[in-house]
């Protein structure tokens, strides 16, 4: 459940921020990052729709391929 | 994946003449290191030990019964995460023994990813009482925190099963056998926590401890940190997840945290109360409070309340006493299909991850 996915910010309206990872998108709140507010383009980790912290997009796009893979794992 | 064989290479070349039990806590921790095969790669000394990872494991079974009569007897409409929905509860044969079986039974039970849901179905249901039913640890649990301090419909309430990690780990340490040499702290928990919290393991009972992120090189540096302190004698709090997991964690989630839950002495399920361990709101919150809003249910008196399933030993394996194939019933009354604790239910339970990773046959314990 402290499963957390990568997104990148491509738009923000208040404390709500369209997010994408991968071709899917999600509105994300930015309610928890009220001491560093990220804007457009940043990456963000994001579990049960809460952006918890800020990641370095090299970070992200490590993360996006450990998660490809347990997906694979478990499709199968 | 280069880095991945260094760690391994390093770690390999250490030499222990005992067995070294190191402890995780988190399900995504286990899911990876099961995933990624990690055991087979290690060297024989070496063990990797699944604890307290799994909140929907020790989700109160009174709670769990709660939540099912809510939905069954005062018409909420029950909205939890996925998971809570197939555990089940300890009922006679024929009653209702999950919420799954009540939303077959035709209560209003609607599984949610997201805080954010359960706020966005009371307000298209102005009407009718929702209830969230909210089990989860840290990470989770400030979430829930963000959602109630933001502003929710009065007709959302929260039945709250919120648990704190770093108390299970205390009280395993404080017992004298704690069962581990070692400790692998919850990455994204300390990326909202902050990693400090986890310094009492060093401070205290002068056991290695490091934060590991979810990869196989931060898990494989994390196992190498803390080898080497138990070789070195050198003690500190190590972080392997600096990317994500800063100093002082998340400071607004633990503001919210703070401003509308308070710590308190709570049960896990199979293990008891544990000091501290547990999350209640604040009263300034109350109108918010599912315990407060509807009948208890709960019956202390109904036979093996709070406890774990029959036959079924989860409370073990969640405590690390046990593998997970050590469970007298694993692999044969319990699989994921025909789930009988809740770690062969939750994504999060060591018994579904090793399944999952292709453990089929039981051991003795």
């Amino acid at each position: 459940m402290c499963l957390a996915i990568p997104m990148q910010i491509e738009s923000i309206d208040g404390f709500t921020a369209r997010c994408q990872a991968k071709g899917v998108w999600r509105d994300v709140s930015l309610f928890m990052m009220q001491d560093t507010l990220p804007v457009v383009g940043d990456f963000v980790m994001v579990h049960v729709g809460y952006a918890i912290q800020k990641i370095d997009e090299s970070d992200a796009r490590t993360t996006w391929e450990l998660l490809d893979q347990i997906l694979e794992e478990n499709g199968a | 994946m280069d880095n991945a064989r260094a760690w391994l290479d390093k770690i390999h070349a250490f030499e222990f003449d005992r067995p070294i039990k190191i402890m995780n806590v988190c399900g995504g921790h286990e899911r990876s290191i099961t995933h990624a095969g990690m055991r087979g790669a290690l060297p024989k000394w070496l063990e990797l030990v699944p604890g307290p990872g799994c909140p929907v494991c020790v989700c109160p079974e009174e709670d769990v019964y709660q939540a099912i009569r809510l939905a069954l007897h005062d018409k909420v409409i029950l909205v939890a995460f996925g998971d809570m929905l197939r555990v089940p509860v300890n009922v006679k044969k024929g009653e209702v023994r999950s919420l799954a079986e009540a939303q077959a039974a035709g209560a209003d039970i609607r599984p949610i990813a997201s805080p954010i849901d359960a706020r966005r179905i009371a307000q298209d249901n102005p009407d009718r009482p929702v209830v969230f039913f909210a089990a989860g640890f840290e990470t989770t649990t400030a979430p829930t925190a963000a959602m109630l301090a933001e502003g929710i419909p009065d007709n959302l309430s929260i039945l709250l099963s919120g648990r704190l990690t770093w108390p299970a780990v205390a009280m395993l340490l404080d017992s004298g056998s704690p069962g581990f040499d070692a400790l692998v702290a919850p990455g994204h928990v300390s990326t909202v926590m902050g990693p400090e919290e986890w310094s009492f393991v060093i401070d205290r009972h002068e056991i290695p401890a490091a934060v590991a992120g979810f990869g196989t090189e931060s898990l494989l540096a994390s196992f190498y940190s803390v080898l080497r302190q138990l070789k070195t004698g050198e003690r500190f709090l190590d972080n392997c997840y600096r990317e994500v997991a800063h100093p002082g964690g998340n400071p607004t989630g633990r503001r919210l945290l703070d401003h509308t839950l308070e710590v308190v002495d709570a049960n896990w399920r199979g293990i008891g109360i544990i000091p501290n361990s547990g999350y209640a709101l604040r009263p300034a919150f109350a109108q918010h409070d599912a315990r407060l809003l509807f009948p208890d249910h709960t019956d202390p008196g109904r036979r093996r309340a709070g406890e774990m399933p029959p036959g079924c030993d989860c409370a073990q394996v969640v405590l690390g006493k046990i593998y997970p194939n050590q469970c007298r019933i694993y692999g044969k009354a319990c699989t994921p299909r025909n789930p009988v604790g809740p770690c062969m239910v939750s994504d999060e339970g060591a018994c579904r991850i090793w399944w999952a990773g292709g453990v089929r046959v039981a051991v003795d314990a």
